[in-house]
């Protein structure tokens, strides 16, 4: 009995003590936040030297048939589907390009880091990837690195040195703006929100919420914050945590963020099934075939994304480039076949483009 | 006790027969399955489930089972970052501490076990679900990066050409199949799972057997998670979820009956191999991702109709 009390309170007061010194959200990274002006002024790309990654004696794959893997956060989701759905089509227009997707069928670091090793084993040229951790993927990049594989990052970021370019979707500050501006139309400016996440770590969304809890702050201050709970990329998950915020809240709650294609679409309908449409706004990151029921019943007003068809046909074609030599450290564009050219921002990112806003009226034409 | 004997071989003979045939089959794909680079790096990728699994093989031989020990990975990590991080402790004694708390949360699960008679199923499944609010609650989103270069010598790095998280899984492999197989200890753990209202009554501490027994699994739960953290040098609350399943499964494909009462670290490792080297071996060979868990399935099935089929044979 002396034992087991012993053991029980150590394990308590373990776990206390720790939670006290862990200190308050920080959205889960140690960056600085860059908020947006309020009015609308686009922000300034500060040019900064290239700080990717460098393939130790990539040999000459100058127009040479390449073989390419993409290793996303996880396959058999509508999201990742649309971005290799991009990467096919790039492939097929290049045509000098054989890709492939694979991966875990869970957003688990584990797997995908197991995933990329086996591929570098087995000898592949490139490696398109997106990350469920920057850090924890890293070591295995660089070991890609240092067998000469090319290696580009699209939607979820590493840390730079461990890979050559990261294809960014749409700046955290940019994204946060629009969510956070789209919110106060809806709800007011001052009305309570909370948010539903994928995990506290998971960097797109750490980057997000804590860049729309600065761009609040300062251009929404009266707005509230309730709280933000985490539903990993599971829909069941996403569906209860939504329930219990509205119950919980009740009547405070005005507005719900989902940060992923898998929380938005499950908030709408916790939302739906609780009978509370119109009386609780949901905006959030989704594709819009997830979320054209909720739109067309007025349940949902706006979902902000960018396409991950163009996404994924940016990423091999920046791998391309990469490996034919086009694209250097240093440069300042790229030719993204039917895109255009890209922008070259932070160092070594190439940029998309600017968030977009599905609405009722123009949610139809898109199919992904 | 001898046509038990020749039952729990004929599992491991079959296995390993299995596991030849495999893994010719697999070198036959690609030429970069059967080299010396490619199976060390399998050796540093499946450590962790390894020395789980080891402790694993003991837990399920008397009739238990750990569901905790992915959430118990994933609370050591934690863990040592906050103490080496937050705290300022120095990392080798926060190493210990961090192994040190994962061994208390493994004597919790025993506690509830034997001491209110909860089944281990259903204990440990709530210990999964409390040790893993525990680690998201403590790490508050938190990573915990930035840990010195001879931290990673544990899951980066390389002793005399092995990987060094190698050695610990081999050395612990030793010392885990001497206690099941020659000890007083093991004889214990077995009698406790054939039948334990018989060990109880012939004398065995069946209560503290189990007590061990648990403590162990969080501490190599524990030491485990410290080797993952060193492996992706990160710090996560969700680190190690779904581990209980790859271990159990390893165990269960080495031979372990589920009920208890039967099974040998023999078997776990090369339950062990035959999982990693399928893994591996489909995917060098071109199999996607789900198509490997499809064989995995598969070949877990097969193995253990193989080897009903046969030592029915055997009893009859």
């Amino acid at each position: 009995m002396l034992k087991r009390t012993v053991a029980l309170a150590l394990g308590l007061s373990l776990g206390v003590s720790s939670a006290a010194f862990a200190g308050n959200w920080t959205g889960g990274d140690d960056l600085p936040t860059n908020p947006l002006a309020c009015d609308g002024t686009p922000g300034k790309a500060e040019a900064k030297p290239y700080d990717g990654g460098v393939p130790t004696n990539a040999p000459d794959r100058k127009a040479k048939p390449i073989k390419v893997v993409d290793v996303p956060k996880l396959i058999g989701i509508g999201y990742f589907n649309a971005t290799s759905k991009g990467i096919a089509e790039a492939a097929k227009e290049l045509g000098n390009v054989e890709a492939k997707t694979d991966g875990p069928t869970q957003a688990n670091i584990d797997q995908q880091i197991s995933f990329i090793d086996n591929y570098i084993t087995s000898g592949v040229d490139g490696i398109l990837f997106a990350a469920n951790d920057p850090v924890a993927i890293a070591p295995v990049l660089k070991k890609a690195l240092a067998a000469g594989i090319n290696v580009v990052g699209y939607d979820a970021n590493s840390e730079p040195d461990a890979r050559q370019w990261f294809v960014n979707q749409a700046e955290f500050n940019g994204i946060a703006k629009s969510l956070v501006d789209n919110m106060a139309k809806e709800v007011g400016e001052d009305a309570s929100f909370a948010i539903v996440t994928s995990t506290f770590t998971t960097p797109n969304q750490a980057r997000w919420i804590a860049e729309m809890e600065a761009y609040q702050a300062k251009c929404h201050p009266n707005m509230k914050w309730l709280e933000t709970v985490e539903a990993q990329e599971d829909n069941v998950l996403s569906f209860n945590q939504a329930t219990t915020l509205i119950n919980k809240h009740g009547d405070d709650l005005k507005g719900l963020f989902g940060m992923t294609s898998v929380a938005t679409p499950a908030t709408a309908e916790a939302v739906t099934q609780a009978g509370k449409c119109g009386k609780i706004s949901v905006i959030g990151l989704a594709t819009p075939n997830a979320m054209k029921p909720y739109v067309e019943k007025d349940c949902v007003k706006s979902v902000v994304l960018w396409n991950p068809v163009d996404l994924g046909y940016a990423a091999l074609q920046v791998l391309r480039a990469t490996a034919d030599g086009d694209l250097k450290p240093g440069a300042t564009s790229v030719k993204a076949g039917k895109l255009g050219d890209l922008q070259v921002i932070n160092g070594s990112e190439i940029l998309l483009g600017a968030p977009f806003t599905f609405t009722k009226e123009n949610i139809k034409d898109f199919d992904f | 006790m001898t046509a038990t004997l020749r039952s729990l071989l004929r599992h491991e003979t079959i296995l390993a027969i299995l596991l030849v045939l495999v893994l010719f089959a697999l070198a036959t794909q690609s030429d970069r399955f059967f080299t010396t680079a490619n199976l060390l790096n399998q050796g540093r990728l499946m450590a962790e489930v390894g020395l789980v699994a080891l402790a694993m093989t003991f837990v399920i031989v008397t009739g238990g089972i750990d569901l905790s020990v992915g959430s118990i990975l994933g609370l050591t990590a934690i863990l040592l970052g906050v103490f080496w991080h937050n705290l300022g402790i120095p990392l080798p004694v926060a190493m210990v501490l961090a192994i040190f708390a994962a061994g208390i949360g493994g004597l919790v699960n025993g506690l509830i076990i034997t001491r209110f008679k909860v089944p281990p199923l259903i204990a440990t499944l709530a210990t999964l679900a409390l040790y893993r609010g525990l680690a998201e609650g403590i790490s508050q989103a938190r990573s915990v990066r930035g840990y010195p270069d001879w931290f990673f010598v544990l899951g980066q790095g390389e002793v005399l050409g092995v990987p060094t998280q190698l050695w610990i899984l081999g050395l612990l492999v030793v010392i885990a199949a001497v206690i099941l197989g020659l000890t007083t200890f093991g004889r214990a753990t077995y009698a406790t799972g054939a039948n334990e209202t018989g060990a109880r009554f012939s004398g065995i501490g069946v209560d503290r057997t189990k007590l061990l027994i648990y403590t162990a699994s969080g501490l190599v739960a524990g030491l485990a998670g410290v080797i993952f953290v060193s492996r992706v040098s990160t710090t996560r609350s969700d680190m190690g979820t779904g581990l209980e399943l790859d271990v159990i499964t390893a165990v269960v494909l080495g031979g372990t009956s589920i009920f208890g009462g039967r099974g040998t670290i023999i078997g776990t490792v090369l339950g062990l191999i035959l999982m990693q080297a399928l893994k591996n071996g489909l995917a060098l060979s071109g199999v996607k991702g789900d198509g490997t868990i499809v064989v995995i399935g598969l070949v877990l099935i097969l193995a253990i109709v193989a080897s009903n089929l046969f030592s029915r044979e055997g009893d009859g």
